[in-house]
């Protein structure tokens, strides 16, 4: 317990050195000028040193980051199916070739200005009477020929970023190596629950009258809330939606003619495009040095 | 129309009216016409600007220095496409060189051009590398590159079996021709053979005989 003043001691006028020798300590020499903004804590847990917060795009990609591979795709134009054997054991493995034609990188997203990294190839070539002036500037920019499709591989970081012109050859990837292809699979047209969603439609006889593929009820009635919910399944478009098969061996590696066989069965028809990317489930390729492209001439 | 023989009188004071229109023009009409108005003077520029001003100017000189300069188009890199237009039968002729270098078993089965080849309904003898041999009628001849296919049909324990041989395949060792069809069939795929009036039933004792020859054969050649 703190000693107590006695009660006169304590009506007496307060002096103390200490608060004025203090005064003297802190020299603010302040010209009459202040700032308007005056520098105030931030309302948020950020700053150098903290963790990062869950909600940023820098922990978006912090998060994506083991799921992004570190080197770019390529785009390939499937050819159709074929099946290669294995001359010591016999097995048979069915395979589709894909055929990259003229793939260049035609430019880069930077974290800095797009908030990701990617690198933007284009393959094939297209007639520049048929292009826009806008895209024929993109590619005459970088010294490239006007391509035909473009599409864009995230890598992980800066250093996954090929340079821009450069050509990326089917020895871009290595016999064994597994690969993620991604296309469009082929197209159906409007169709109904049955085809589309595998409903089991309804019966043939029993009072059915020209119901028999339909979808029957789309849910309940007031105990459900009296609505359609979003995303029941009904009839409509099927087919030509994105679909990636992933985990696809390199079995065979063409730079010449372009060629590279993947095992498995890959979406769409003949003659869609194909990206092809290194397996994320899988370790990464170990890059050798001849498989580097070379740099663009420009 | 009642009230008109009433109005008629009045008739004279509509010239009146007509004036008194032309006088006062009403006034919420609106009037569209082509109003001639002389020609804007040009205004000078001014003499006394800095030297770059005129640039603010729009002037037919300028305007020459506006003009987009046309868009380089470079040229396109060689094209693999161009290069190969069938990739699917170069990583076949790929295989063929590993799996079937002189191409004999390729001439075998290529029973459209070749007059030796095996011809459905003939009997052969397929061997495999590892496993029994199979022997049965060709029911048909699949020709799809590297994928081609034999079907062949025999009955073994008085069941009917059918097997689709691979005919490159590295398991097939060897293709040997028992018989040749009797007379030539019609279709290239006998597939009526499955038939009861048609089946060919067991075909183990022509191969049998056949392999009984051969065996004599080859030891007499050995002796």
């Amino acid at each position: 317990m703190p000693p107590r003043l006695s009660g006169k001691l304590s009506q007496l006028p307060t002096f103390s050195l200490g608060g004025y020798l203090n005064q003297f300590e802190v020299q603010t020499r302040n010209f009459g000028i202040k700032s308007l903004n005056t520098p105030k804590p931030s309302r948020f847990n950020v700053g150098p040193g903290l963790p990062i917060l869950e909600s940023t795009s820098t922990a978006a990609l912090l998060r994506k980051a083991n799921s992004l591979p570190l080197r770019t795709g390529a785009i390939g134009i499937k050819k159709g199916m074929t099946a290669v054997y294995d001359p010591e054991t016999g097995k048979r493995t069915a395979c589709t070739v894909l055929q990259l034609d003229r793939v260049e990188v035609v430019s880069h997203k930077t974290r800095q200005k797009h908030g990701y990294w990617a690198v933007q190839v284009g393959a094939g070539w297209k007639h520049p009477k048929n292009v826009t002036k806008a895209m024929l500037g993109h590619f005459s920019s970088q010294g490239l020929s006007p391509k035909r499709h473009i599409f864009e591989f995230r890598v992980k970081d800066e250093s996954g970023l090929l340079p821009v012109g450069a050509s990326i050859q089917a020895n871009w990837f290595q016999e064994g190596q597994f690969v993620d292809a991604r296309s469009n699979s082929k197209g159906k047209g409007f169709a109904g629950v049955m085809k589309r969603h595998g409903f089991h439609g309804q019966d043939r006889s029993h009072g059915v009258s020209l119901t028999h593929r339909s979808m029957g009820s789309s849910g309940q009635g007031q105990g459900g809330g009296s609505r359609v919910y979003p995303g029941k399944k009904m009839a409509g478009n099927m087919g030509n939606h994105q679909n990636t098969v992933q985990n696809l061996k390199i079995l065979k590696v063409d730079a010449e003619a372009g060629i590279v066989v993947v095992s498995g069965a890959v979406s769409g028809p003949k003659g869609c495009t194909v990206r092809i990317q290194d397996a994320i489930k899988k370790p990464w390729p170990r890059i050798e040095a001849e498989a580097l492209p070379a740099d663009a001439t420009a | 129309m009642a009230s008109l023989p009433t109005m008629r009188p009045l008739g004279c004071l509509r010239s009146l009216l007509r004036t008194r229109e032309a006088m006062q023009p009403n006034l919420n009409c609106r009037w569209i016409s082509t109003a001639y108005s002389k020609r804007p003077e040009r205004v000078p520029l001014p003499q006394t600007s800095p030297n770059n001003s005129f640039l603010r100017f729009p002037s037919d000189s300028n305007r020459k220095m506006v003009t987009p300069k046309p868009v380089k188009i470079y040229p396109a890199p060689p094209s693999a496409r161009k290069a190969c237009k069938d990739p699917i039968a170069k990583v076949t002729e790929s295989q063929l060189q590993v799996l079937d270098p002189k191409g004999e078993r390729k001439a075998l089965f290529d029973y459209r051009r070749n007059p030796r080849s095996v011809k459905p309904g003939d009997i052969i003898r397929v061997t495999f590398k590892n496993g029994d041999p199979f022997n049965g009628v060709v029911l048909s001849i699949r020709l799809r590159g590297i994928d081609t296919s034999v079907l062949l049909r025999n009955e073994l324990t008085r069941v009917a079996v059918e097997m689709s041989v691979k005919v490159f395949s590295p398991n097939v060792q060897g293709v040997e021709i028992v018989e040749r069809a009797k007379r030539k069939p019609r279709r290239a795929r006998l597939y009526y053979m499955r038939s009861r009036k048609h089946d060919r039933r067991s075909v183990e004792n022509v191969v049998a005989a056949y392999v009984r020859q051969k065996k004599a054969f080859m030891s007499g050649r050995r002796q």
